[in-house]
Parts: C-alpha cells; sequence; structure tokens
C-alpha cells in the first residue's frame, strides 16, 4: 500500500521500462529501453508516463505518444498492452486508474499499443480506433425526435431491461476486447452496443436494421471472429458480460430471418 | 445483389452459427457411434459387435446417405473452422509481445484449431483402418470386424494413436459445446451452470469412454474377464 511512502525519497520505485516506439502508421516499430527512478507508487500509470515524458523532453528526445483524455476510467482513451495485458494487470481498471503500487521496485514493464488489423498504429502506444466510430455510424444510435424532455414514466420499462441496458452502456468503447482477443474481434463492443439500445423500447424499432448494418461494418473493417475465449470480458475495464455477445448472435440470426426492407406502398389502406 | 441467406452465411456470425450446428450435430454422431462401439465389451467372439454392423450394413442405400451426410457435416466444420482461424491470424498482423491471460480463456479454448488438426489426422488413420479395408465402396465385413478392431487396438502403437486421438477429442468437447450454444444465443444465468456442466460431462464422458478401447484391448487382447 502507498502509507508511508514519501514521493520525493527512497520510496520510490526503480523501473525498466520496454516501451513500443513508432514514427507513424508506415514505420518499422521497434522497443526502446527507458529505466525511470524514483517513481511515485502513488503515481497512476500515465502519470508515470508522464514523467517519463518530462525526462525525454529535457533530454531533447521525442517524448512517448499515448492516447488520454479523462483520466477517470470514463473516457475510453487511454488503452495500451502492459505485460501483455490490455489495460495491466488489475480487473475492471482502465490503464488511468492502474496505479504504480500495483508494481515493485526493479520490475521490467513492456508497454505495447493494442494491436489489430482494424486498430492501425498512428504513432508509439496511439491507435487508430476509428473503426468503432463506423461501426457505431451504422446503427448505434436511436432515431427519435429529442425534442422536449419526456415524463420519466410515459414509458415503461421492465426493471431487468433497465439494469441489463445500463450494464452494457458502461462501455467506454476502449477497445480492450479487441486487443484481449486472441482473435481480434470485437463481439463484446458491438455486443454491448446492440444490448444497450435494443433492449430499450426506443432502441426497439431500429433493432433489426442496427444489427444487420453493425455486424456488416465490423466484419468489413476486418475485425476477427469470436471463438468464444472469454478474454474480452476478463480484460474489459467496465466488466460488459458476454452475455452480450449471445443477445448479439441470437439478434442476429433473427433479424437476418425477420428483417423486411421499408415499402413504398407500405402502411395504412 | 447477394440473397439474405448468402449475406448470412458470409458473416462472421452466419459462419459462426454454421460451425456451431454441425459441431453440434457431429457430437450426436459421436454419441451413436460410441453406442454401437460399446457392443464390442458385449461378448468375447465379437457375435454381438457383428449383428450391430450387420444391422448398419442392412440399412443399405440409407447408410450411404448418412455416410455421405457425415462427410459433408465434417467437411463443413473443418473448413469453416480454417477459414476462422486465418482470417483470425490476418485480423492481427502484427503479434503482441507477449500476452498473458486475464482469466478468460481455457486450455481447451485457445486450443481448438490444434486439437481440431490432430482430430483430423486421427480420423484418417481411423478411416484406413477400419472403413476402407475392403475399398472405399464396401463396408467392412461385419462377422471379422470385432477381430479387425481388437487387433488394431492391442499393438502398443495402435493402442497409442487411439488413446491420444481420444484426449485431443476430449479437450476440442471441452469447450466445444457451451461454446456452441454461446453462438447459437443460448445463454442465461440460470442455466450458465447447467451449460458447462453438461459440457464437460459430454467431454469426459464420450471421450473417455471412447478412450477405454485402446485401453482394455491392449490389456485384455478381446478376452474379456466379464463376459
Amino acid at each position: 500500500m502507498s502509507a508511508g511512502h514519501d514521493d520525493h525519497g527512497s520510496g520510490g520505485l526503480d523501473l525498466t521500462l520496454h516501451i513500443w516506439r513508432q514514427e507513424s502508421s508506415e514505420a518499422q516499430g521497434r522497443f526502446e529501453t527507458y529505466p525511470l527512478h524514483d517513481v511515485s507508487p502513488d503515481m497512476s500509470f500515465l502519470e508515470m508516463l508522464d514523467v517519463l515524458n518530462e525526462q525525454l523532453v529535457r533530454e531533447g528526445r521525442e517524448p512517448v505518444e499515448f492516447d488520454h483524455d479523462c483520466r477517470e476510467g470514463i473516457c475510453g482513451s487511454c488503452g495500451v498492452m502492459i505485460n501483455g495485458q490490455a489495460h495491466g494487470p488489475d480487473r475492471e481498471t482502465a490503464t488511468c486508474q492502474l496505479h504504480m503500487r500495483r508494481f515493485k521496485s526493479g520490475e521490467t514493464i513492456f508497454i505495447e499499443p493494442f494491436r489489430a488489423r482494424a486498430f492501425p498504429v498512428l504513432r508509439d502506444l496511439v491507435v487508430d480506433r476509428s473503426a468503432f466510430d463506423r461501426i457505431m455510424s451504422k446503427g448505434g444510435f436511436v432515431s427519435v425526435n429529442t425534442g422536449a424532455a419526456r415524463d420519466a414514466n410515459s414509458i415503461l420499462i421492465p426493471k431487468e431491461n433497465a439494469d441489463l441496458a445500463m450494464d452494457a452502456a458502461a462501455c467506454i468503447g476502449c477497445g480492450a476486447c479487441v486487443a484481449a482477443c486472441p482473435n481480434a474481434a470485437a463481439m463484446l463492443f458491438v455486443g454491448a452496443k446492440i444490448s444497450h439500445l435494443g433492449l430499450l423500447p426506443q432502441g426497439r424499432p431500429e433493432r433489426s436494421r442496427r444489427v444487420l448494418a453493425m455486424v456488416a461494418q465490423m466484419d468489413a473493417e476486418g475485425f476477427g471472429n469470436c471463438g468464444n475465449i472469454y478474454e474480452c470480458e476478463a480484460a474489459c475495464p467496465k466488466a460488459i458480460s458476454v452475455e452480450n455477445i449471445a443477445r448479439l448472435n441470437r439478434d442476429y440470426l433473427i433479424a437476418s430471418a425477420t428483417e423486411r426492407p421499408p415499402t413504398a406502398s407500405g402502411g395504412g389502406a | 445483389m447477394m440473397s439474405r441467406c448468402q449475406v448470412f452465411l458470409r458473416s462472421s456470425i452466419g459462419k459462426k452459427l454454421l460451425m456451431a450446428l454441425t459441431g453440434l450435430f457431429l457430437i450426436g454422431f459421436l454419441v451413436a457411434h460410441l453406442a454401437g462401439n460399446l457392443t464390442l465389451f458385449v461378448d468375447a467372439d465379437g457375435g454381438a459387435m457383428a449383428v450391430y454392423a450387420q444391422k448398419l450394413a442392412d440399412l443399405g442405400p440409407l447408410l450411404w446417405i448418412a455416410e455421405v451426410g457425415l462427410f459433408v457435416l465434417f467437411v463443413v466444420h473443418l473448413g469453416l473452422g480454417m477459414r476462422a482461424a486465418m482470417e483470425n491470424r490476418e485480423a492481427r498482423p502484427a503479434r503482441y509481445k507477449d500476452t498473458a491471460p486475464k482469466g478468460g480463456r481455457s486450455p481447451a479454448s485457445v486450443t481448438m484449431i490444434a486439437t481440431g488438426v490432430v482430430i483430423l489426422l486421427f480420423l484418417i488413420v481411423h478411416l484406413i483402418d477400419f472403413r476402407l479395408v475392403d475399398g472405399l465402396f464396401a463396408h467392412p465385413e461385419p462377422a471379422t470386424l470385432a477381430k479387425v478392431v481388437v487387433e488394431r487396438l492391442s499393438s502398443p502403437l495402435g493402442a497409442a494413436i487411439y488413446f491420444f486421438g481420444m484426449v485431443a477429442l476430449g479437450v476440442h468437447l471441452w469447450h466445444a459445446f457451451q461454446s456452441a450454444l454461446q453462438t447459437l444465443g443460448l445463454r442465461h444465468p440460470a442455466y450458465d451452470k447447467s451449460i458447462k456442466c453438461v459440457g464437460a460431462v459430454l467431454a469426459v464422458g464420450v471421450a473417455g469412454l471412447f478412450a477405454a478401447f485402446p485401453v482394455l484391448c491392449l490389456i485384455y487382447k478381446g478376452d474379456w474377464p466379464w463376459s
């Protein structure tokens, strides 16, 4: 635990970092080694990288590029592979919420970008996750009039559906599921999105169309096939359940069998 | 314009669903095959197995249809598995330096391709041993089938091939059953544990009983102490 450690004293950690450096998407990447001394155990993992970067800048070297934004585990920007684990060793924890007290002095840490064909490395630890945005643009929304807010109880929602939808809505789209999957599949992400929207009355009208379009885009992006290995669930900082993948499979099968295109003459007499 | 069915079967989920269905049918075949095989232990002279084999042979054209159907099931299952494996490799062109599991995977789930390939190799040997002895278009002679089986399985090499083939089958089945149901969308906290349990019983039961054949043949050479 952190108690008793002096941030600037002898309680700091001495670490050897092996960090993936890559100038651009096209460039050949490689690991570079950086010793880092006297790291406070109270720092977050990203703060540790900040300290490294300050040191690199002082030395006139290029800082390590990494994605981050909220630093409180809700934006989904900051995923990296830490010693072969998406977001590092802790469960239900994004990289920004991982603390250095989890590591021992003298430890060697390998830091790599999330790797998948659909997530090309842009620079160092930064990957392009716009494949997720393109999947969302195919149906990860509800087309309703967003005018005046309705009365909270005007649409009845079963408690268990509301709970399941909220659990799925916890997905922050960080991509750890893809990164941790041995097959680089995006099924947990897509499963979470179709569950979050499809379980609620507002998302129901588009449930079939949504799942068909989002799966088509997921396949087009070049993600792998789900092997039901469940490493995604274990790596997810929000503990999204693989039950959502079963719902995705189910919805896709039903939608494939029952979805019918809208007709111009349809409706009314 | 692709038909609705084509779109479905070309999607990652459609392919997986077909793989799950063919896999479940193959599990059904395994159970029936195992039940038939158990006739070997009924008597020492192979009479029960001869009766069983004769009954199968008497099915005539139906047996051929069943065999072709089984072959198609197997080829589809294998083909989809190989294709998925290749696509999955392409989905991650740059490998990680090292990966450490966070608790999702099992030894069975990450070796499905490896155990599948071992089962394929085993099947080739198995078909050469027992199905193709009199050529592709003739079924083996029912009267002497038990003798042929015991002869093959009581040699140390034969016993080893059949034993380890069944170990691979057991590991494959350990993941297969619950994975197939997950792909079919059958998952619910109320019956998650039951599905895992049935999968485990199937894996250990089917592979274990099949593996008993080489072990018992090696020990008793067909002269069963209980018959």
